[in-house]
């Protein structure tokens, strides 16, 4: 009997540390915090600092993208949130932007982090009703950051100079 | 400690702790510390790694430290077998982020690990090996592979140090037309992967080749099977003990002696107490 018990346990740990395993590879938390943010997503127990958020904004609209970012980072430690990850992902369009090229680096984190914003969108579509912002959908913004990093003709076009920042 | 004491800790470390040790090594074996964000990067297991595992678990399998009847059997109850295969299934994937941990991320050096493994993998498989052999073979393997990535290349590769070091650094580079591209990482890796080939030697010492141990009796006879006839036949001589003294002295050789006839003749006249000895005339 006591055998029995201490097989059933075994069998149920083995399990759990198994799935858990194979959740932090799949996941690739880079620190112990997006351990715990995930952990805690996992428990539909997580919430972002809305305090934070709110000052990340401010940053944002005073193009303040750096301390915005680092602000938003700290509000999302475990990057889970979709609205605080297209953001993110905003401010490196903004930061990168230039009249006559786009910062490929910066293009590519902005993807990065908006490509994480549709993963954790529900139905992978994301609409933020921002008036402050000129593109409302995670989509719009992917194909912006995407056609700021191909090399074309058009980028010889000295026109492009009348281009806007979205 | 009593019999039942002795069981219910076997059943302990079979069922519990062995697991665990082992998954705590497949979680680590993967896991690398970036040197400038000093974020966790987790590598899963290349494809490599999981063939050498198979290779690994052959040789435990011939080498008798896993009896793999006493393990997974028809007999057995299926509580028991699937516990035990779950524990053998985690040794697999212990063994694969094992050879992960000590194995170059990409490049030549990569491919030169990955060959020298699989040699020396290759020719254990047709070595004469018994349990304890088996397992210091292993540890040595990843010793030697644990040096070499963690402390050689590490130092070669890493981002400071004087101009002795990066002067050799250059020359390996060149030297192999740049085929050499080791990846550096932060110090904690090489502590982590230290600590995870520590606790899977300390996984594969507690793992017994079955589940419960033989009586004695058996056991001596199966390990009197595995030697080579030379020490089976030693082992008959040392069992057998000292042979008896009256055994051992009739065996002595008989010695030999030459029969040499004696005769005298009696003289009246000359003193009793001489006797003259003549030789015998011929007939």
């Amino acid at each position: 009997m006591q055998h029995k018990l201490i097989q059933s346990v075994g069998i149920a740990w083995t399990i759990l540390f198994s799935a858990f395993i194979i959740w932090i590879y799949a996941t690739e938390p880079r620190n112990i915090k997006e351990v715990t943010a995930g952990a805690q997503a996992a428990a539909g127990a997580y919430e972002i600092d809305q305090a934070r958020f709110s000052a990340a904004l401010d940053l944002f609209y005073r193009e303040e993208f750096r301390a915005a970012r680092d602000e938003w980072n700290a509000a999302d430690p475990g990057r889970r949130d979709a609205r605080t990850q297209f953001y993110i992902a905003y401010s490196y369009y903004r930061e990168g932007w230039h009249y006559l090229y786009q910062d490929d680096a910066l293009s590519q984190q902005g993807l990065e982090a908006v490509n994480r914003a549709i993963e954790l969108s529900p139905d992978k579509t994301l609409v933020v009703e921002d008036p402050g912002l000129q593109m409302h959908t995670a989509v719009e913004l992917k194909a912006e950051l995407e056609r700021g990093m191909e090399r074309s003709v058009g980028d010889f076009n000295p026109f492009k100079v009348f281009r806007t920042r979205k | 400690m009593t019999a039942n004491t002795r069981s219910r800790n076997r059943a302990l470390v079979r069922y519990i702790l062995l697991p665990m040790i082992f998954l705590t090594v497949a979680l680590l074996g993967g896991l690398r510390i970036d040197v400038e964000t000093k974020a966790f990067l987790f590598y899963p297991p290349p494809l490599i790694t999981l063939i050498f595992s198979v290779m690994v678990m052959l040789l435990f399998v011939r080498g008798r430290a896993v009896e793999i009847r006493a393990w997974l059997g028809s007999d057995l109850p299926a509580l028991t077998n699937v516990s035990h295969a779950l524990t053998l299934v985690t040794l697999y994937f212990a063994t694969a982020q094992a050879f992960n941990t000590v194995l170059p991320e990409r490049g030549l050096l990569k491919a030169l690990f990955c060959f020298f493994f699989a040699w020396t993998l290759w020719n254990n498989y047709f070595s004469k090996f018994d349990v304890r052999s088996l397992l210091l073979s292993m540890a040595v393997l990843f010793g030697t592979a644990f040096f070499l990535k963690h402390m050689f290349l590490a130092s070669l590769f890493a981002p400071g140090g004087g101009w002795a070091k990066k002067i050799a650094g250059f020359f390996l580079e060149v030297g192999t037309l740049g085929t050499i591209d080791s990846q550096t990482f932060a110090p904690a890796t090489g502590y982590i992967s230290f600590f995870t080939l520590l606790l899977y030697v300390a996984g594969l010492v507690l793992l017994t080749p079955r589940p419960e141990p033989e009586e004695d009796a058996r056991a001596l006879v199966r390990s009197y099977r595995d030697l080579p006839p030379l020490e089976q036949m030693a082992v008959r001589e040392a069992i057998a003990g000292p042979q008896p003294s009256a055994a051992l002295e009739a065996r002595e050789p008989q010695k030999r002696l030459d029969t040499v006839e004696v005769t005298g003749e009696l003289v009246t006249d000359m003193p009793s107490e001489e006797t003259l000895v003549t030789r015998k005339p011929d007939a």
